[in-house]
């Protein structure tokens, strides 16, 4: 299961960015989806693990400061059966 | 605030359903808005269009021909209205979708300005073409370019990606050997100016 993080700015996100990776937790710095917020942004992407290891994960950036985390829901819809996610706040 | 409004678009025709979503959006003044359709494209078109207006889609019931939408608008800094609906919905006259066959990178990050939020873009571009439904036949990569796709690059892992979906990565062997990067080449291959220059000849090229 992977999860978004969002922070207050792309600056924050940088930082939180740095801090988990010193520390080898799995995320990855992407766009922020435009179904969370339509102006432009980074936020983190994170590999939520087993479920021992998911919520620590995401206690870690509520520490490094994200202000909303989201699980990311894959589903096939519509008719060219197209995988689409979208966002559940956690 | 109440909890829950529901907007009953049964029976409607396209795009009715999304007409009437997007003025209970406007209106506000409830934490989730549930919409019934009955039939399956205005319930893919509410979908997608809740997607522009900057709500969550927290699930979708089917029963029968009736589907139950229920979305969930965000309060996470959102513009003012007027602004959240300038995009086209799906009413909108279409416009037929650009391809792509070449997408040339040329530098390491996109655009002049601080170089390390080039860098960031570059990154944050590469990872929305892995999303993208359709891809460009190829990539290729010359100058500064062709550091995304050496060992240690930020932006390996998404040529990857796109490499495993059949997008060709090509990096000029003049750019690595003047980085003396040629054995640290870590996706796709090396090329030459006369392979580039001709494929860039042909079909659509986007110059990131």
């Amino acid at each position: 299961m992977e999860y978004i993080a969002a922070f207050a700015s792309s600056h924050a996100a940088l930082r939180a960015e740095q801090a988990c990776k010193a520390e080898a937790l799995p995320v990855e710095l992407i766009p922020l989806p435009s179904q969370i917020r339509g102006d432009c942004g980074f936020c983190l992407l994170l590999d939520g693990g087993g479920e021992a290891e998911t919520e620590p994960r995401l206690q870690r950036l509520r520490d490094c400061g994200a202000v909303a985390l989201y699980r990311v829901r894959v589903d096939q819809a519509g008719p060219s059966s197209r995988k689409v996610k979208s966002y559940e706040r956690c | 605030m109440s909890d829950v409004r529901t907007v009953d678009a049964r029976g409607q025709a396209c795009p009715q359903p999304v007409i009437l979503t997007r003025k209970a959006l406007a209106e506000g003044g409830f934490a989730l808005l549930e919409v019934v359709v009955d039939d399956a494209s205005s319930r893919e078109n509410v979908v997608r269009f809740a997607s522009y207006a900057h709500c969550v889609v927290e699930k979708v019931e089917e029963e029968g021909a009736v589907s139950r939408i229920l979305i969930r608008p965000l309060a996470m800094d959102v513009a003012e209205p007027a602004r959240v609906f300038a995009r086209p919905g799906p009413s909108a006259p279409e416009f037929p979708a650009a391809k792509t066959e070449t997408v040339f990178i040329s530098a390491g990050g996109i655009g002049g300005g601080d170089e390390h939020l080039a860098g960031l873009l570059m990154r944050a571009f590469l990872y929305t073409l892995t999303e993208a439904e359709t891809l460009p036949v190829r990539i290729i990569l010359m100058n500064g370019g062709v550091r995304l796709a050496v060992e240690g690059s930020e932006s390996l892992i998404n040529l990857a990606r796109l490499a495993e979906r059949g997008v060709e990565i090509l990096a000029c062997g003049t750019c690595l050997e003047f980085y003396q990067l040629k054995d640290a080449l870590a996706v796709g291959r090396v090329s030459n100016m006369y392979e580039i220059a001709g494929l860039l000849l042909q079909g659509t090229t986007l110059h990131v």
